[in-house]
């Protein structure tokens, strides 16, 4: 058996083992003090992941403004990550998760663990795992660093980076979960990958900080559309959403072609056989005559 | 109210099914449009996501300009989670769908389908992809005058441009490439989009000094302000026929209500096509089952032809969860333009130079408006996009790790691969002074990409699509050597860094998996079933050279009315 499918394996094994002692752990957890509804230990890994892909970044501060220094914790978007993939996907079987959706942080933060483990195993990580990185992703008076630590899965015991390099890990395997009683489900790990970076960093630098509650009906919605009220578009330099912008240059086009007309406002090419304008009128398209007697392929396949 | 019986059922409202629907109407067929998704902008549904509301709408009259500005509020998170594909009640997440990798499948739900999220851009097919490349049993010349008709009804023209073109014009002129003014693209050269979208207001040029609003009637047409692919409402307050994006549910659909024969129930998902089959004989079509998405109930049509228009994902997914006949080719052949995101970053003293402001502003424009075309390749063009959007697309996928994991040496970029941290805030700082490339190279059918289904994967509506796509050694040369294009026009226009992403695989444009010669015929008829049709992109016999697909996929559903009204009406 390669690695692939040895490491495939454990990863059901995890699974399948994380199922067995989640309820036993529920109890011991407890005790912790964070958020209720939420596992704790997927708590403190999306913590992790969040730190990690849009952390504090006080050096850029001097470099290019202070606007820059606060992340993603500053704003909870790991609170929100975890509602968002658990809300995110459903199979429609009604017994599975609320109104059919697929709870997928849980299993999401397992996997980061594996990947965690994998990466240390493969002696690719940079520094040594410690537990004092996840006490330090809580405020003080949070939760008692000793049950921060229990909860702490290896991953969130990463440096920034190396939970960075295991979540490349994720990307060559499988992975399976086990949503309701007789249904096992396979999804590529990567899967894993896109929504703790991709769908991290797009809603970071979305609108969504600036809702007063996305969760709330689509028609209750109320967003102040304010470039100051969103973080991340205030280190952007996005200035909101707009119903227009007087930024027509107009028209690119020849002399010879049929596209661009009318009087010229800059010129793109004046090397050209025929110079390259932008005009003041579209034109149109040609409807050439057209010949693929010549064609070749430049990769045959 | 929905009949029990029709002459033509279409499945799926999206891009395609809309344009045989109105041509079919228009010959006087009674016609049924079903779609999973809802009907935005339709008096019929005043709260789609949240309420059940009617039941089916055939009439213009219903169309609604003040509910699509208040639908579609083009906040780019929003508006994603709106239209990606999945039931209309927005409490209820995505269908999911298995991809390989950390790529994704980008497809959405609602009458106008992913033409919802699409930015307009209508070229037609590289002539050469259809005529020299062997996979299609028809000719360019045959797609011809239905190019026009489509062209007609979407109101192509040339795209305006504004900061972020020229300064792509500035870099493919001074990299040495011609500049082409064709319909039919025959060798390699850049030149404005042909846009499905209304040109924009003479007012708003730069000179013109325009200081009051953009909303309609003081502006018609395009405003200039970013928003295709978070549903495009613009000109605010404008009837819902005068919305500058000619997206089928703008174009098509109010043409084929107009027919007064084309009735579209939303929120119904097709689970089922049912065929008769005399002795010996092959199995014919006789109509559809369908499943409301809100109440769960399941209820059935019958038709004299079926039309499956669910898209290059669905159909075949459909098809394989029936018990029509097995064809080899049914899911295969599955092209996807595999595609890469290229970006360039400038300073801001040498913006002022070229373009004599500090800033690109890829906010402003069209999303994208600019292109560079190579038959044999693909095509480039830039996007402008919102930073959630950009990022997700942009940095946030990498098939070759995060940017610090890659040392890209002497290749022709600066930074490869997935940003995260420190490195990605930086770069992203710089959002007005960026511009992207999107890479989208022609990828060849190949048997092994497609869709399948797995019984042990099932949701509400059957087996779950298992998508594959693993490009081939010629389709990553093609993107690379596209890519390698884009970099050089980058650093010609004055960028100061460039960064690849080497995305993975994602689908924003999906066919071929229904390939006309391998499981429809020249007429778009199932080779195995008769009565039974595809008009949508999965019937397209390749990737159309890597040119947007749409027109094409359109143009061929409309031949494809024509041919059923030859041979069954
Ligand atoms: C961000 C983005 C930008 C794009 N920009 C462009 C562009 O500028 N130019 C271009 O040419 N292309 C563009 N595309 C691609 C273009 O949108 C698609 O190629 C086109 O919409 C495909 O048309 P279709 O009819 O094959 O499928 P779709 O448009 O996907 O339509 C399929 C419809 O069927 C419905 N459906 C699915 N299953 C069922 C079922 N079982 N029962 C009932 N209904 C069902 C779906 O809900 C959907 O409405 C873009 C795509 C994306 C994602």
């Amino acid at each position: 058996m390669g690695t692939r499918g040895k490491l495939g394996q454990l990863v059901r094994w995890i699974d399948a083992l994380w199922r067995a002692v989640s309820s036993l752990r529920e109890v011991a957890l407890e005790t912790i003090g964070l958020g209720s509804d939420v596992d704790h230990h997927t708590e403190v890994t999306f913590r992790a992941v969040t730190d990690a892909v849009l952390p504090e970044t006080p050096a850029l501060g001097s470099e290019i403004g202070d606007e820059h220094v606060p992340g993603g914790l500053a704003i909870a978007l790991d609170e929100f990550v975890v509602t968002y993939v658990d809300d995110g996907f459903q199979l429609g079987l009604p017994h599975v998760g609320p109104h059919g959706n697929i709870q997928l942080a849980d299993p999401i933060a397992h996997a980061l663990d594996f990947a965690a483990l994998a990466l240390c195993d493969r002696s690719e990580n940079e520094s040594e795992p410690s537990p004092d990185r996840p006490v330090s992703l809580l405020d003080p008076g949070e939760a008692s660093p000793e049950a921060v630590r229990d909860a702490a899965g290896t991953f969130s015991k990463l440096s920034s980076k190396d939970r960075l390099r295991a979540i490349s890990i994720l990307d060559e395997f499988e992975l399976s979960v086990t949503p309701g009683v007789d249904d096992l489900f396979e999804f590529d790990a990567g899967l894993v990958g896109q929504l703790v970076v991709g769908f991290t960093e797009m809603i970071y630098y979305s609108e969504w900080q600036g809702y007063d509650e996305f969760t709330q009906p689509p028609s209750e919605r109320v967003h102040p559309n304010d470039p100051a009220a969103v973080q991340s578009w205030r280190q952007t330099g996005f200035p909101g959403f707009a119903d227009g912008y007087a930024a027509l240059r107009g028209y690119i086009g020849t002399d010879d072609g049929t596209l661009g007309d009318g009087e010229t406002w800059t010129t793109i090419d004046s090397d050209a056989a025929s110079p390259v304008r932008i005009t003041r009128q579209p034109g149109s398209f040609r409807e050439n005559e057209y010949d693929t007697s010549d064609y070749t392929e430049p990769y045959p396949e | 109210m929905v009949a029990e019986s029709y002459d033509a059922v279409v499945v799926g409202a999206g891009g395609d099914g809309p344009v045989a629907a109105w041509k079919l109407g228009e010959a006087g067929l009674s016609v049924l449009l079903l779609e999973a998704g809802p009907f935005y902008g339709n008096e019929q549904w005043p709260k789609p996501n949240e309420e059940p509301g009617g039941e089916a709408s055939s009439s213009t009259a219903d169309l609604s300009g003040d509910l699509l500005d208040e639908q579609f509020t083009t906040r780019e998170f929003e508006m994603i989670n709106k239209l990606l594909f999945g039931p209309a009640d927005h409490e209820r997440g995505f269908w999911f769908r298995k991809f390989p990798g950390d790529g994704a499948i980008l497809q959405c739900a609602g009458v106008g389908g992913t033409t919802l999220h699409y930015t307009g851009c209508h070229p037609r097919a590289y002539p050469a992809s259809i005529d020299e490349q062997g996979h299609w049993p028809i000719d360019y010349a045959d797609l011809l005058p239905y190019y026009r008709e489509v062209e007609e009804l979407c109101e192509v023209t040339p795209a305006p441009i504004t900061a972020k073109e020229e300064l792509f014009f500035r870099g493919a002129a001074r990299a040495g490439w011609e500049f082409i003014d064709d319909y039919n693209v025959t060798g390699p050269g850049y030149r404005p989009q042909p846009n499905a979208i209304r040109p924009p207001d003479a007012k708003l040029h730069v000179d013109a000094g325009h200081d009051g609003g953009f909303t309609y009637p003081e502006v018609r047409g395009d405003t200039l302000a970013l928003g295709n692919i978070a549903g495009n409402p613009h000109p605010r307050g404008a009837p819902y026929e005068e919305k500058a994006k000619r997206a089928s549910n703008v174009s098509f659909v109010p043409a084929a209500l107009r027919t007064g024969n084309v009735t579209i129930r939303p929120n119904a998902f097709v689970t089922d096509v049912r065929t008769e089959t005399a002795l010996d004989d092959s199995p014919t079509a006789t109509g559809v089952a369908f499943r409301d998405t809100w109440t769960g109930r399941t209820e059935s049509v019958e038709a004299e032809v079926v039309i499956l228009a669910a898209g290059a994902i669905e159909t075949p997914r459909l098809w394989l969860n029936t018990d029509l006949p097995r064809n080899e080719w049914v899911g295969r052949g599955l092209t996807i333009h595999f595609g890469d995101n290229v970006m360039g970053l400038w300073d801001a003293a040498d913006l002022e130079g070229i373009l004599g402001k500090r800033t690109v502003d890829q906010h402003q424009g069209q999303d994208i408006a600019a292109r560079f075309d190579y038959p044999g390749l693909g095509m480039l063009q830039t996007v402008g996009t919102g930073p959630g959007i950009g990022a997700i697309l942009g940095f946030g996928a990498s098939a070759s790790g995060f940017a610090f994991q890659n040392d890209p040496d002497d290749a022709p970029w600066d930074t490869m691969g997935r940003l995260a941290g420190a490195e990605l805030k930086r770069l992203l700082s710089d959002y007005r002074r960026m511009l992207q490339i999107l890479v989208v190279s022609d990828d060849r059918p190949h048997k092994r990409n497609g869709v399948t289904v797995s019984e042990a994967l099932p949701d509400e509506h059957g087996p779950i699509p298992l998508v594959n796509y693993e490009p081939s050694r010629g389709d990553r040369q093609r993107r690379d050597e596209l890519a390698e294009i884009a970099a050089e026009i980058l650093r010609e226009a004055g960028a100061a860094h460039v960064h690849r992403s080497d995305s993975p695989p994602t689908a924003l444009h999906v066919h071929s998996t229904m390939r006309m010669g391998k499981v429809v015929d020249e007429t778009c008829e199932a080779y195995d079933v008769e009565r039974l049709f595809v008009a949508d992109h999965s019937a397209l016999s390749n990737g159309v050279g890597g040119a947007n697909p749409t027109n094409t996929g359109q143009a061929l559903a409309a031949r494809t009315a024509d041919r059923i009204l030859e041979r069954y009406f």
